[in-house]
């Protein structure tokens, strides 16, 4: 056992000495009573008298002792040291779009783990997982998010400086494809935290993650959105197509190709070809039709941002696709210029189904702007945002491995956690305030014994 | 200690007469012989004859006898105005929570006053206490006693106003009962009590004393005076023995004080019956004090 804060403690055992002391030493002045005839009483200097001990004010020291303690000890913070290993390790397991199999992840995070490993799930968030990893790994499952190295390694980081205590030296491991998209601008930083090696060990990337956006398109031939699009195919072409748009509404087979394969159903309702006192289009949940629709003068998505007067006639209802969707509430592709969702995403079998509540002009040239093209193309992109193709080059992966990559980190070299919590401190306040409620009734009794023993006296 | 409220004081002293120690002087009728020479059937003296006399007054069957002309000189009843002046400083709320001498006091106050009554004099009353002095001036009406009761029923003890300059304004009373545990300005009020005396006033003091004050139970403990707070001793066994002759000598130095300047002096004691106290103050031989407690 160790203390965060043994100051505290030393404190505590300071006031505990002092108490005793007192208890032992200190004398007490006589009660004071009234009597008009005091002046009678012959003048003699006020004695104190050392307490008799009895065994009521022993277990009342006693229990004041054990109160301060227990408070000095639970301010110190005790943290119990868990048994020290020589190494432990750090698996960062990708689950991500472009995992191929997850199951050859899961097997090959099984070969790395030990008792006492630390598992990171990954896709475009992290998350470690302490207990229970083998079940974890055991339903391992693809995610249709793009997979983020910075986010994996942060979360290792951390997970890392929590352990530090329970390994002398620390092994970082990466399962994953590596995906060209699964690295960023800040990975190589965040990377160079990790004060060692990285053992990366490569799975198979799904062949078709990599694949750019082909788009089916089943609407109208005049439909405007048609023209922001780059080479649309037909509704019925969508067997070579990995994303199709429908601007009416999806029927069930649409839905079944979607959740056959990596394939995105983008449902954008069309609102162009209606009068401008035409009722709104029936919206799916959890999308619900304003009560009024208003004009919104902007639209955000992915890198893509179009300002025009946009019609708003839907509303994303968070709550009811919490609700429906469990944790998997879906992904926001889009934003309103005031910050309500515009485009969800959610995922739908080994594809997604996206939900566009946004109004494509019919009038002037904005779908034949460059900025409403590449908004169209965000829109319409695969699950998971866009992707990049391939995988990362040999010197990326060279920097994310580091020289050598067997070398462990030390410990001692993590940084501390930022907050360690002590599960010792709340049971030690809740005997502290157990000690001092028991104080308090023996002092009563205590009190009770010498004004008895005083009446007595009297008496 | 009887009861203020349920009567058992007052059928105690019924009966009880509080004559006048020396013949009174009062303008009024009532039940005390007086100087002044008036109608009473009661003889006092006989007179020569002086033109001017009435000649109604002439012993005519002495005249016969000796062949003198007196006249016949009788006593006139007198009332005599009575003042009782309580003591309601915090001393006499002891002890806690009984106030057994305020509660001694007051049944002193009211019985003297029920007797004084009873006699057909006037009867005041002046409470001095921590909310000042409220005075009730001499009354011989019926309902005198209530009022007194009343009053003295509303009084909690409290502070340390001095007695004397009351005593002082209350000269006006041929007859002044001073009830109080004499531990504040007792000197003073002495000064002022034999002036009294000397202007040919009746004056009684009854001294209340708490039987805890006479063998304290709180032994081991610092005593404190509840007006005087910077008085604060330790008693205990050692010194209780010191405290009591202190406390009994003080008592028969008041005692022998308050007799040689003319003062009816009576020691009340908490626990004995308030009508005893009564009967001692308002009986003739009350100039022989009782200076002792009663075992």
């Amino acid at each position: 056992m160790t203390f965060l804060a043994p100051a505290f403690l030393l404190a505590a055992g300071m006031v505990a000495a002092a108490v005793v002391a007192i208890h032992f030493i200190v004398t007490r002045e006589p009660r004071t009573v009234p009597l008009p005839t005091a002046r009678f009483a012959p003048v003699r200097p006020v004695r104190t008298r050392a307490r008799r001990l009895r065994l009521q004010d022993l277990l009342l020291m006693l229990l004041r002792v054990l109160a301060i303690l227990a408070v000095g000890a639970g301010l110190a913070q005790p943290v119990l040291e868990p048994p020290r290993r020589a190494l432990a390790r750090i698996i960062l397991v990708d689950r991500s779009r472009a995992v191929a199999d997850p199951g050859e992840v899961a097997d090959s995070a099984r070969t790395l783990f030990r008792e006492g490993d630390a598992v990171v799930l990954f896709d475009s968030t992290a998350a470690s997982v302490r207990a229970g990893a083998l079940d974890s790994l055991a339903t391992l499952a693809r995610s249709p998010a793009r997979g983020r190295l910075s986010a994996a390694l942060i979360v290792a980081l951390r997970t890392a400086s929590e352990m530090r205590e329970r390994a002398d030296s620390f092994e970082l491991a990466i399962i994953s494809p590596f995906a060209a998209d699964e690295a960023d601008l800040a990975t190589d930083s965040i990377r160079a935290l990790w004060p060692g090696g990285v053992r990366l060990v490569r799975v198979a990337a799904r062949a078709d993650s990599a694949a750019p956006a082909t788009v089916a398109f089943d609407g109208e031939p005049d439909d405007p959105l048609r023209f922001a699009l780059v080479n649309p195919r037909s509704a019925g072409d969508t067997a070579s197509s990995n994303v199709l748009v429908v601007r009416g509404t999806p029927d069930a087979a649409d839905s079944a190709w979607a959740a056959g394969g990596a394939r995105t159903l983008v449902h954008w309702p069309a609102t162009h070809g209606r009068a401008d006192d035409a009722a709104a289009p029936a919206v799916p949940p959890p999308w619900a039709v304003r009560a009024a629709p208003d004009s919104i003068g902007g639209l955000a998505a992915g890198n893509a941002v179009v300002v025009a007067p946009f019609e708003r006639w839907a509303e994303y209802d968070g709550g009811a696709a919490a609700r429906a969707a469990g944790d998997g509430a879906g992904r926001v592709v889009a934003r309103w210029a005031d910050g309500e969702p515009a485009a969800i995403e959610v995922p739908h079998g080994a594809g997604c189904i996206r939900t566009v509540m946004v109004g494509v002009p019919a009038r002037g040239d904005l779908v034949l702007q460059p900025r409403f093209v590449r908004l169209a193309a965000v829109l319409t992109g695969r699950c998971g945002g866009p992707v990049q193709p391939g995988t990362l080059d040999s010197a990326r992966l060279a920097s994310l491995a580091g020289q050598p990559a067997t070398r462990h980190a030390a410990g001692s070299a993590l940084p501390r956690p930022e907050v360690i919590r002590s599960t010792l401190a709340p049971w030690l306040f809740a005997a502290a305030l157990g000690f001092a409620l028991a104080a308090l009734v023996a002092q009563r009794r205590v009190a009770g014994h010498a004004r008895a023993s005083g009446a007595g006296r009297d008496a | 200690m009887q009861s203020l409220a349920d009567g058992t004081l007052l059928d105690a002293i019924r009966g009880l007469h509080w004559p006048a120690r020396r013949v009174a002087r009062g303008v009024a009728h009532g039940s005390h012989r007086s100087r002044r020479i008036g109608s009473s059937p009661e003889f006092m003296q006989y007179r020569e004859y002086r033109p001017g006399d009435d000649a109604s007054k002439i012993d005519w069957k002495l005249y016969g006898r000796t062949g003198r002309v007196n006249v016949r000189e009788t006593h006139d009843d007198s009332e005599l105005r009575t003042i009782i002046l309580v003591d309601a400083s915090a001393s006499m709320a002891y002890p806690l929570p009984a106030m057994d001498k305020w509660r001694m006091a007051s049944a002193v106050a009211l019985g003297l006053a029920a007797v004084a009554l009873g006699d057909r004099d006037p009867v005041g009353l002046a409470v001095v206490g921590g909310a000042g002095v409220e005075v009730l001036p001499p009354r011989s009406a019926t309902n005198t006693a209530a009022n007194i009761l009343r009053v003295l029923a509303a009084v909690v003890p409290a502070g340390s106003r001095p007695l004397a300059p009351v005593l002082s304004i209350l000269r006006t009373s041929r007859r002044v009962a001073i009830i109080s545990d004499f531990l504040g300005d007792a000197d003073a009020l002495l000064e002022r009590a034999a002036e009294l005396v000397a202007a040919g006033r009746e004056v009684f003091a009854v001294h209340i004393v708490a039987r805890e004050e006479l063998e304290p139970r709180t032994l081991g403990n610092l005593v404190v005076d509840p007006e005087e707070q910077t008085i604060r001793r330790p008693l205990d066994e050692a010194g209780l023995d010191e405290y009591r002759s202190a406390f009994a000598r003080w008592r028969e130095e008041l005692a022998s004080r308050w007799q040689a300047k003319g003062i009816a002096y009576q020691l009340a004691v908490t626990d004995e019956p308030a009508d005893q106290v009564i009967r001692r103050v308002v009986t003739p031989a009350a100039t022989a004090a009782v200076t002792r407690e009663p075992s």
